[in-house]
């Protein structure tokens, strides 16, 4: 099997999908001859050209109703905002129109678009360049959040994204680009809405997904040191989450510690815990803890940076909290 | 006898269309009052000519995004209007089965994509249904139907500029009826001569009085002769004026009012035309007014005998292939 990084299995996923259906074209902000400013869609404008590897002006409401229209004619477009931060300048065609055409009339037309975003802190990138936004998302009935945590699972989602007929919003965690993995050569399926459990454990349950679900598997292992056994589950579809192996793993182990990069309030660890104490009350030996960014923009300097985000101390120091209750 | 090109027959049409759209909207009106309609009422009444005359400039797989002033325009592009009418009426035998409403009444069979009610956002949609049709070879072409306010909003600039720049198969109707609820266009905009956006844009644009059914029709006949040539955009702004004032009343000076109500008035201004050419007799006018009553009538009777939508409805088509019940 190759090695690749994330940002190599996500150009391959691309690559196959547009060779394989003319219907599929992606289209965005300097992601023709340049490849993207991450460089995802690299090569993608010799094989296919300009028509189908569109460059954008800085019109990031165009690129989604563009991407919206032409879904409803039945392409499957996919829409590069380079930095999710950026996502608030085209909400409302993504809330009011993507995630809506399928409900409001009745079936009648989809949207099946995907939005490839890079996301995530921890870079020193600020207040503009570094946010988690599924949060502005979770309450937005009809989309789909999708968010893998390497390489693998990131071409293998974002095939079954294309593929998808629900408007998909796919997160790119900036920190995850550079990760490298075993990646099969070809098309694969991952499937959307399906989390993974990607350690088993009996003491408590880790709940995670992009750069922090790596946070948990290191403080797992440190664990295991120590004797405790952390089961981890990478939620890889975050809206709408898996429920089934989640609550099957916390009635196993009574415990959980739900981890995200985003700010804490309304957000997904606040809708996984709340599912959690909703449907296996009876199995918790303590309450659901949650390890979040806290409420606060993410300022440039990297020490104040660190001080907001999760991390590993933090999310130990919860758990630890949690066996001890 | 016939003018540019149209034959008695389509000036009788015509007429007949706008009758449609003004009784239409006027049974709404009643219905609405007497509470039967939910939800907010907004009216085409007063704009029937420019309606008409982009209805009959469009091909059935044309497209529309109709916005909230087109409520004629929904079944003159084909759809029946006993299913709009049932539609407003929020009834299961609706176009959307009682789910959109006024404000989102869309027909795939019409290629009708449906109103916006986020006003202006549309703009930018219908570059996507542009694009797709340009990209799989089809020479349809998809009119917008956009009102002088939202000329404010970025999306309106947004689309201008990239229907432009990829040549796309775009008519901009934009409808100017001089007000955006309370605020007059020239208080808002750079210029109150909307047009002059879009040739900022290097799109070709003309401004022609909305109300003249036959100068309205005739400019957009040119439009969609230039679009369908591949020759990209284009861009009509169709001056014209509505009844509906505010909802708490009116506010516009008298002797507007008066112009726009009587003088200068969409319908009465065709007859006038038709009669003084000697196209129509007058008692064949006023059949055609009788028919179209009858015709209303009955969409409303029916809207009103529908059922309410089924229960599942409700959490029916929120995501394609999964329902909502099963994670909740
Ligand atoms: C984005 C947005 N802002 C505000 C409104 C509320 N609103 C509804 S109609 C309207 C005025 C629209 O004016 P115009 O486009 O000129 O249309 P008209 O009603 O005059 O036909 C406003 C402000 C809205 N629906 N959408
Ligand atoms: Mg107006």
């Amino acid at each position: 099997m190759a090695v690749m990084t994330t940002v190599q299995a996500l150009n391959d996923a691309l690559g196959l999908m547009m060779a394989e259906d003319h219907r599929v074209f992606c289209l965005g902000e300097d992601i023709g001859k340049m490849g993207g400013d991450f460089g995802v869609t690299r090569g993608l404008y010799d094989e296919f050209g300009g028509e189908r590897v569109r460059d954008t002006p800085l019109s990031e409401s165009a690129i989604i109703g563009t991407a919206v229209g032409a879904a409803m004619v039945g392409m499957r477009p996919v829409a590069e905002i380079m930095f999710a931060d950026f996502i608030g300048t085209c909400y409302d065609q993504m809330v009011n129109n993507a995630a809506k055409v399928h409900y409001m009339f009745d079936g009648q037309f989809r949207a099946p678009i995907v939005v490839r975003t890079a996301c995530g802190g921890g870079f020193g990138g600020g207040p503009h360049h570094s946010q988690q936004v599924e949060g502005w998302f979770m309450n937005v009935p009809g989309l789909v959040i999708v968010a893998p945590s390497n390489p693998y699972d990131a071409k293998g989602l974002l095939i079954s994204s294309i593929e998808d007929d629900n408007p998909i919003l796919f997160l790119e965690h900036k920190a995850l680009y550079r990760l490298k993995g075993e990646v099969p050569e070809g098309k694969y399926r991952v499937p959307l809405r399906q989390a993974k459990v990607v350690r088993e454990g009996n003491d408590i349950t880790l709940v995670s997904c992009m750069k922090t679900l790596h946070d948990c598997l290191a403080v797992a292992e440190e664990l295991a040191s120590e004797g405790i056994s952390a089961e981890v589950i990478d939620l890889r579809t975050i809206r709408p989450w898996d429920h089934d192996t989640v609550l099957h793993s916390v009635r196993k182990t009574g415990r959980a510690v739900v981890v995200n990069e985003a700010p804490k309030i309304g957000g997904l660890a606040a809708d996984v815990s709340a599912v959690i104490s909703e449907e296996a009350f009876s199995s918790l030996k303590a309450p659901v803890m949650r390890v979040c960014g806290l409420d606060t923009p993410i300022p440039f300097s990297l020490p104040l940076e660190k001080l907001i985000l999760p991390d590993k101390d933090k999310i130990k120091q919860a758990v630890l909290k949690v066996i001890k209750f | 006898m016939a003018t540019i090109g149209i034959s008695t027959e389509q000036h009788l049409n015509m007429y007949r269309d706008m009758w449609r759209v003004r009784k239409f909207e006027l049974a709404l009106e009643r219905e609405f009052k007497r509470g039967k309609v939910p939800g907010m009422l907004h009216t085409g009444l007063g704009q029937e000519a420019t309606l008409v005359a982009v209805a009959h400039s469009l091909r059935r797989e044309d497209g529309i995004f109709p916005d909230h002033r087109c409520h004629g325009l929904l079944f003159l592009k084909g759809t029946p209007g006993a299913k709009i009418m049932a539609e407003l009426f929020g009834k299961a035998t609706g176009v959307c089965s009682g789910k959109g409403g006024s404000l989102h009444s869309a027909d795939v069979t019409v290629n009708n994509f449906g109103d916006n009610a986020v006003e202006g956002s549309f703009m930018v949609t219908a570059l996507g249904v542009g694009l797709g049709w340009k990209m799989q070879g089809k020479d349809s072409l998809v009119a917008v139907m956009v009102g002088d306010g939202t000329a404010g909003r970025g999306e309106w600039h947004e689309s201008l500029n990239l229907a432009s720049v990829w040549k796309l198969p775009i008519l901009y109707c934009c409808v100017n009826n001089g007000y955006a609820i309370s605020t007059p266009v020239a208080f808002s905009h750079a210029t109150g001569d909307l047009v002059e956006f879009a040739t900022a844009y290097k799109i070709p644009a003309v401004q022609v009085d909305g109300n003249d059914l036959l100068a309205a029709y005739q400019a957009t006949q040119e439009a969609v002769a230039h679009i369908r040539a591949g020759k990209g955009p284009y861009f009509i702004e169709y001056k014209t004026w509505r009844w509906q004032g505010l909802f708490s009343g009116e506010f516009r000076p008298k002797e507007e009012v008066q112009y726009y109500m009587e003088e200068h008035e969409p319908i009465s201004m065709a007859k006038a035309y038709l009669l003084k050419e000697g196209i129509v007799e007058e008692q064949q006018l006023e059949a055609i007014e009788k028919e179209v009553e009858n015709e209303i009538e009955s969409w409303v009777q029916f809207a009103m005998e529908s059922p309410q939508p089924d229960p599942a409805k409700a959490t029916a088509n929120v995501y394609v292939g999964w329902e909502v019940e099963s994670w909740q």
